[in-house]
C-alpha cells in the first residue's frame, strides 16, 4: 500500500513499472509481516524499517519513480495493489485478530476517504466522523436485530442514514465556513454520543448487539474453507471490507478527477472566486457532506456487524479526531496518504499495546515527530496538472 | 422558585461564565494572529493548574503558612511555567508548519494535548487521581436565605473579569497590542512595517497560555480540587464559546463564554426533560445558532461571504 | 514474546528469530503459561484499571517465586481504554493467542458485555475482576465466564437496607450516565423505595463533568437527607467539594467505584468525614491474605494505588492461577475447574461460582471515611455512637 518501502537503490535501467511492482510487493510483504509482528523488537524493527525505507525512497529518488509507474501504468499498479492485498489476506488465512485489524483499518479508510471529500477537496472540517460512523454501527444493529432486511442492504441503509441525519446539518454547515462549521460539527458529535447514553431506547451506555453479515445465505460467522483448511471468519470481513475500501478510493478518485472534483477544490479555495466563475457553492457543499457522510455510514454499519457489539462509548468526539488525524497526517486530499495514515493511525497503537500504559504517549509523540518532518503530510497531495487532450492527473 | 435559589443559579453562572470566557479568549488570540486552531489549550490550562498545586507544595514544604504569600507565588510560577511553554509551543510546533495547511497545526496541538495529558497522568506522582488543590482564599460566606455567596467565589469572579479587561486593554490600547493586531490583519505588511513577527507570534501565545494558566488556577481555587483530564472538556467548550461569540473579538468570547454556561444552567435545572440531557440541549442550540448566525454572535469586520 | 502462529512461513520465522530477544527467561526448566490481563490502563478510569493491572502482575509474581509452582506464570497486560470496539480488538488478540490459557478481565461493563461472545467462541476461560453489570454473567449460559466481584444488585440492596436503618427518609440521587451510573441508579432506586425511602430527584452527569453547581443547587432546594452518587471517586471527589461550596449539610452516600484512598487525597480539610460506601467482598484487610496482599503490594513498589477492584484483580488471577496448577495450561479444563469452585479462600473473602458463573457469597462490606481512611462500618467511631452521621 505504501509506495516507498524498498531500501536498496534500484538501478536506473530498471523501468518504472518493475520498480512500482517489486515496490508493491514489498509492502505487502512489510505489511503481513507487521500484521503478525508481536514482540517489541519486532515491531519496532519493522517501524525502524519503514522509516528508514521512507526516508530511502526520497533520497535515492525512488518515489519519483514510483510516481511515475503510478502515473503512466496505472491500471497495472492498482491491480498489484488489489492482487497483493488480496494475497496478505490469503497469508494471513487463520490469523483472527491480524485480519480483524486488517479489516478495522480498511473500513476506517473508507470512512477517511468520504473525510477527505468533506475536508481535503471541500474545505469542510467535519469533526464529527465517529458520529456518523456510529450511525451506520446503530442502524445496523437495529437493523439486524429486528428486522430481516439482507445485510448487504443494511449497508447501504447505514449509508443513507448517516446522510439522512447528516441533512439535519446542512443548513448551518453550509452556511457557516472555515472554523465555524468545525463547532457544527463538534457540536454535533458531542451531542449524539451524549444523547445515545442517556436515551435508553437504543441500549444507553450499555450499548447494543449486533447481527452479523450475511451474503446470499452465506453467514460471516463461519470461516470459509479453502483447500481443506478452515480459515478464520474474519476473512469474509477483509474480503467485504477490501472491496468496499477499493470501491470508495475508486469512486473518491473519480470524483477527485472530474469536474465535479475541480468545482470542489476551487470552492475550497476560494468560494467567492468560484461563485463569480458560476459555481453553485452550496450545492458543492452539500454534495461533499452528503457523500463524505454516507461513506463514514457504510464503513460504520459494516464494523457494527463485524465487533458485533456497540455502545456510544466507541463513538466519541476523540475517535473522531482519531479519523480527522489519518486525514490530516496523510496530507489533506491526498488518497493514498489517507491509507497510509489509515495504517499508522490504526495499527501502530495497537502495536504499542505492549507498551500499556504509555502507548498513546509514544504515539502522540510519534505523530508529532512525523508532522515536524512532513509539515504537509505524509504523502501531500499533488498539485493537478492538466496535459493537452489528457485527462487530468492528480 | 424563590428568589435566593434565582441568585444562587446567577452565581454560578457568572463563575463557570467567567472561566469559560477566560479560556475563549485564548482561543481568540490565537486564531487572531495566525488563523489556527491550537486544540492543546485546554491540557495546557491543565499544566497551568498542576504547576500551581506543585508549587503550593513546595511553598508549604519549606514552610511558608501565609495563604497571600502561597496565593502569589502559586500564580507567579504557573503563569510563567505556562507562557513559556506556550512560547515553546509556537516557536517549536506551531512556526514550523506555518507553511503547511492551518489544519495539521490542529493535529500536532491536538497530539502535544494528548501527550501533556497523558504526561500528567503517568509522570506525575499518583497523576491518575484527583488532587486536592488548596483553598487559599477566605471562604467566609454570605447567607441571604437560600443563597449563600462566598468570598472566594467573588474574588475569583472579579479577578477573572479583571484579567480579561485586562487583556482587552493590552490588546487595544498598547503598542503590543498594535502588533499584534497588524500581525493579525496582514503579516506581510506587517513585516514591511518593521515588526518582528515571530517575536510577536511568540508573545501572543504566551499571553493566550498565560492566560489558560490563570483560568487553571482559578478552577483549582474554585472546585479545590485537579485532575489530569480538566482541560479536555474546558477545551473543547472554551472552543465552541469562542466561536459562537464570533472570533477575532475579544467580546466575542466573553458573550460566548457566558452563554455557554447560561445554557448548561438552564438545560440542568430548568427544562421539564432529565438533567442528563443538558449538554444535548446546550450543544443543540450551540447548532441551531451558528445556523442563524454562521460567522458567530458579533460577525468579524470583514467578512468574505457570497 | 512471540506467539506460535499455526501458519508462519521461513521468512517470518527468520525474522523474528533475528529479532526477538526472550527477556523473561524462566530461570528452571518449567513450561510457561501465558495469563491474560485486560483493563484500562489509558483514559479516564486508567486509576482503576493499573490498579488491577498491579495486582494481577503481584499475583503472578508471588506465585512465580513460589518453588512449589508447576509452571512459570507469564501476564500479558492489555488496554481496552474501557471502549467496547478496543475491547473487541484485545479480547480477539488474547482469545487466540494459543499460549492464552485464562484470563482475568475487564473493568468496564460495556466492554465485558461486547466481549463475553469472543470468549466463549475461542473458548477461553476468563473471571471479571470489575465489572458490575449483572448481564455480563446472567445474560448468557456461556460455560467460560466467572465473576469474582458482586453485581450492583446485591450491593444497591445492601445499601438501601443500611441507609434506611439509620432512618433516613429521603434522597437525591446524581449518576453519571455511563452504564456503570445508570445501572447503579436503576437498582438503587428500585430497593430504595421497595423499602421506602423517598426519591426527591434524579440527576444525570456525564462522566468528565467538571461543574455540578447547577445540579446541585437544584439538590439543595429539594433539601433531602442523602445525596446517593453512583459513579467514580473523581466525579465524587467534585460533587462532595461543590456540595461544601453550596452550603448543603445532606449525608453523602457512595458506591463501590468511590471506595479509594483517592478519595481522601482528592478532598480538602475533613470534607470526605463521614461519606458511606459499599463495596462487594470482604474486608480485605482483616482477612490474613489481605494483609498480606497489603504489605506485598507496598513491597512491590507499584506507582498507583491497587484501588477498590484490585483484591478482586489479585483473587481473579489466584484463582485462576489455582485451576492452572491444578488441571494444566488447557482451557477447556480450566472452564471445567472454574466451574466446580466452591468456598475457594480468597483475600476477598470464599469464592463461589454458581451456574453463571458468578460468585454467589453476596458479601457486601459497608465503608464509612473516618479520619482520612475508609473505615468498615461495624469498627467505626459512627457505629458505636461516637460520631454521628450527618443530617440524622
Amino acid at each position: 500500500m505504501k509506495d516507498d518501502v524498498m531500501k536498496t537503490p534500484i538501478p536506473v535501467s530498471l523501468p518504472p513499472l518493475a520498480t512500482g511492482l517489486i515496490a508493491v510487493a514489498a509492502c505487502a510483504i512489510f505489511g503481513w509481516l507487521f500484521l503478525l509482528a508481536e514482540s517489541e523488537v519486532a515491531v519496532l524493527g519493522l517501524v525502524l524499517l519503514a522509516v528508514l525505507a521512507g526516508w530511502g525512497a526520497q533520497k535515492t529518488g525512488l518515489s519519483a519513480t514510483l510516481g511515475t509507474a503510478m502515473h503512466q501504468h496505472s491500471g497495472a499498479m492498482n491491480g498489484a495493489i488489489v492482487a497483493s492485498l488480496l494475497a496478505v489476506i490469503a497469508l494471513l488465512g487463520t490469523e483472527h485478530f491480524p485480519l480483524l485489524m486488517l479489516s478495522t483499518m480498511l473500513l476506517y479508510l473508507v470512512a477517511a476517504l468520504g473525510l477527505n471529500v468533506q475536508f481535503g477537496l471541500t474545505g469542510m472540517v467535519n469533526f464529527a466522523g465517529a458520529a456518523f460512523f456510529g450511525i451506520g454501527a446503530y442502524t445496523s444493529a437495529v437493523l439486524t436485530t429486528h428486522t430481516a432486511v439482507p445485510p448487504l442492504l443494511i449497508l447501504l441503509a447505514g449509508g443513507l442514514i448517516a446522510a439522512l441525519i447528516g441533512a439535519l446539518l446542512i443548513v448551518p454547515v453550509v452556511r457557516t465556513a472555515g472554523h465555524y462549521s468545525a463547532v457544527v460539527t463538534i457540536a454535533f458529535g458531542v451531542l449524539f454520543k451524549t444523547f445515545l447514553e442517556v436515551n435508553e431506547v437504543l441500549g444507553g451506555p450499555q450499548g447494543l448487539m449486533v447481527g452479523s453479515m450475511n451474503v446470499f445465505g452465506w453467514d460471516f460467522n463461519n470461516g470459509p474453507v479453502l483447500m481443506g483448511h478452515e480459515m478464520s471468519f474474519y476473512v469474509n470481513y477483509a474480503l467485504l471490507s477490501s472491496g468496499l475500501a477499493i470501491l470508495a478510493f475508486a469512486l473518491t478518485r473519480r470524483l477527485e478527477r472530474s469536474w465535479l472534483g475541480l468545482a470542489l477544490d476551487s470552492v475550497r479555495l476560494d468560494e467567492t472566486a468560484s461563485a463569480c466563475f458560476g459555481i453553485n457553492v452550496v450545492r458543492a457543499k452539500v454534495l461533499a457532506f452528503t457523500y463524505g457522510n454516507i461513506l463514514a455510514g457504510i464503513a460504520g454499519a459494516l464494523y457494527g456487524m463485524m465487533i458485533s457489539f456497540i455502545a456510544p462509548n466507541s463513538f466519541t468526539f476523540s475517535d473522531s479526531l482519531l479519523m480527522v488525524s489519518i486525514v490530516l497526517l496523510g496530507g489533506l486530499g491526498s488518497l493514498w496518504g489517507s491509507a497510509l495514515a489509515a495504517v499508522i493511525v490504526v495499527l501502530v497503537p495497537e502495536k504499542l499495546q505492549i507498551l500499556q500504559e504509555y502507548r498513546f504517549l509514544l504515539f502522540s509523540v510519534l505523530v508529532i515527530a512525523m508532522l515536524l518532518f512532513r509539515p504537509q503530510g505524509l504523502l501531500p497531495r499533488g498539485v493537478r496538472s492538466y496535459f493537452p487532450g489528457g485527462r487530468a492527473q492528480r | 422558585m424563590d428568589i435566593g435559589l434565582l441568585g444562587q443559579y446567577l452565581a454560578n453562572g457568572v463563575m463557570l461564565g467567567t472561566m469559560y470566557a477566560l479560556v475563549a479568549v485564548g482561543f481568540t488570540l490565537f486564531f487572531g494572529v495566525l488563523d489556527v486552531i491550537k486544540f492543546s489549550h485546554g491540557d495546557v490550562l491543565m499544566i497551568g493548574a498542576f504547576t500551581g498545586f506543585t508549587t503550593y507544595l513546595g511553598i508549604v514544604a519549606i514552610g511558608i503558612e501565609n495563604p497571600w504569600v502561597a496565593l502569589v507565588a502559586v500564580l507567579v510560577v504557573s503563569i510563567a511555567t505556562t507562557a513559556a511553554l506556550g512560547a515553546l509551543i509556537a516557536r517549536y510546533l506551531v512556526l514550523p508548519l506555518k507553511s503547511a495547511p492551518p489544519l495539521n497545526i490542529l493535529l500536532i496541538t491536538l497530539m502535544l494535548g494528548t501527550a501533556l495529558r497523558e504526561g500528567v497522568r503517568l509522570f506525575y506522582p499518583d497523576g491518575s487521581n484527583p488532587k486536592a488543590f488548596p483553598a487559599l482564599l477566605p471562604t467566609a460566606s454570605l447567607e441571604l436565605g437560600s443563597f449563600s455567596l462566598r468570598a472566594d467565589s467573588v474574588i475569583l469572579v472579579s479577578a477573572g473579569i479583571a484579567v480579561i479587561i485586562g487583556l482587552n486593554l493590552l490588546i487595544n490600547r498598547t503598542r503590543l497590542g498594535l502588533a499584534i493586531r497588524a500581525v493579525a490583519q496582514d503579516e506581510e505588511t506587517a513585516k514591511i512595517m518593521g515588526i518582528n513577527y515571530t517575536m510577536i507570534v511568540l508573545v501572543t501565545f504566551a499571553i493566550g497560555s498565560g492566560a489558560a494558566a490563570f483560568a487553571g488556577i482559578m478552577n483549582g481555587l474554585y472546585y479545590n480540587e485537579v485532575n489530569f483530564g480538566m482541560g479536555l472538556l474546558l477545551g473543547l467548550i472554551g472552543f465552541s464559546a469562542a466561536i459562537i461569540g464570533g472570533l477575532g473579538n475579544i467580546y466575542g468570547a466573553i458573550l460566548g463564554g457566558f452563554l455557554f454556561a447560561g445554557l448548561q444552567t438552564v438545560g440542568a435545572v430548568a427544562l421539564p426533560f432529565a438533567s442528563a440531557y443538558k449538554d444535548v440541549f446546550a450543544f443543540g442550540v450551540v447548532i441551531a445558532l451558528m445556523a442563524w448566525k454562521p460567522t458567530g454572535l458579533i460577525a468579524e469586520r470583514s467578512s468574505d461571504r457570497v | 514474546m512471540t506467539r506460535t502462529a499455526s501458519r508462519r512461513t521461513v521468512l517470518a520465522a527468520a525474522l523474528t528469530a533475528a529479532l526477538s530477544i526472550s527477556l523473561t527467561t524462566p530461570a528452571l526448566a518449567k513450561e510457561t503459561v501465558k495469563l491474560g490481563f485486560i483493563g484500562p490502563l489509558t483514559g479516564g478510569v486508567s486509576n482503576m484499571g493499573l490498579g488491577g493491572r498491579n495486582s494481577a502482575e503481584l499475583a503472578v509474581d508471588l506465585r512465580n517465586k513460589d518453588e512449589n509452582a508447576k509452571y512459570a506464570y507469564e501476564l500479558v497486560p492489555l488496554d481496552d481504554e474501557c471502549k467496547p470496539n478496543v475491547g473487541v480488538q484485545v479480547a480477539t488478540k488474547l482469545a487466540t493467542n494459543r499460549d492464552v490459557a485464562g484470563a482475568v478481565t475487564h473493568y468496564c461493563s460495556a466492554v465485558a458485555m461486547g466481549t463475553v461472545d469472543i470468549y466463549h467462541k475461542f473458548n477461553l476461560p476468563i473471571i471479571v475482576w470489575g465489572a458490575v453489570l449483572p448481564d455480563i454473567t446472567y445474560g448468557n449460559e456461556y460455560a467460560e465466564v466467572h465473576r469474582v466481584n458482586g453485581t450492583m444488585i446485591n450491593q444497591n440492596e445492601v445499601a438501601a437496607d443500611f441507609m434506611v436503618a439509620q432512618g433516613y427518609k429521603s434522597w437525591a440521587i446524581i449518576h453519571d450516565t455511563t452504564d456503570y451510573g445508570k445501572g447503579h441508579n436503576t437498582y438503587f432506586t428500585k430497593f430504595l423505595t421497595e423499602k421506602g425511602g423517598k426519591i426527591l430527584g434524579t440527576f444525570g452527569v456525564t462522566s468528565d463533568q467538571q461543574d455540578f453547581t447547577a445540579e446541585l443547587t437544584k439538590i439543595k432546594e429539594l433539601n433531602p437527607d442523602v445525596v446517593y452518587f453512583a459513579g467514580l471517586t473523581p466525579l465524587a471527589v467534585r460533587i462532595r467539594q461543590q456540595m461544601d461550596k453550596l452550603g448543603i449539610e445532606a449525608e453523602f452516600q457512595g458506591v463501590s467505584g468511590m471506595k479509594s484512598d483517592a478519595y481522601f487525597a482528592g478532598l480538602s480539610g475533613d470534607l470526605a468525614e463521614g461519606t458511606v460506601t459499599f463495596l462487594e467482598g470482604a474486608p480485605a484487610a482483616k482477612l490474613p491474605g489481605g494483609a498480606y496482599f497489603m504489605s506485598e503490594y507496598d513491597k512491590a513498589g507499584f506507582g498507583e494505588n491497587y484501588e477498590a477492584y484490585g483484591p478482586f484483580a489479585f483473587a481473579a488471577m489466584n484463582l485462576l492461577i489455582d485451576a492452572v496448577e491444578k488441571v494444566g495450561p488447557d482451557r477447556k479444563a480450566v472452564t471445567k475447574y472454574l466451574a466446580d469452585v466452591k468456598d475457594h479462600e480468597s483475600i476477598t473473602g470464599p469464592i463461589s461460582f454458581d451456574d453463571h458463573g458468578q460468585n454467589t457469597v453476596a458479601l457486601i462490606t459497608k465503608y464509612v471515611a473516618q479520619d482520612g481512611k475508609w473505615v468498615v462500618w461495624e469498627d467505626s467511631e459512627y457505629a458505636s455512637g461516637k460520631r454521628q452521621l450527618k443530617h440524622k
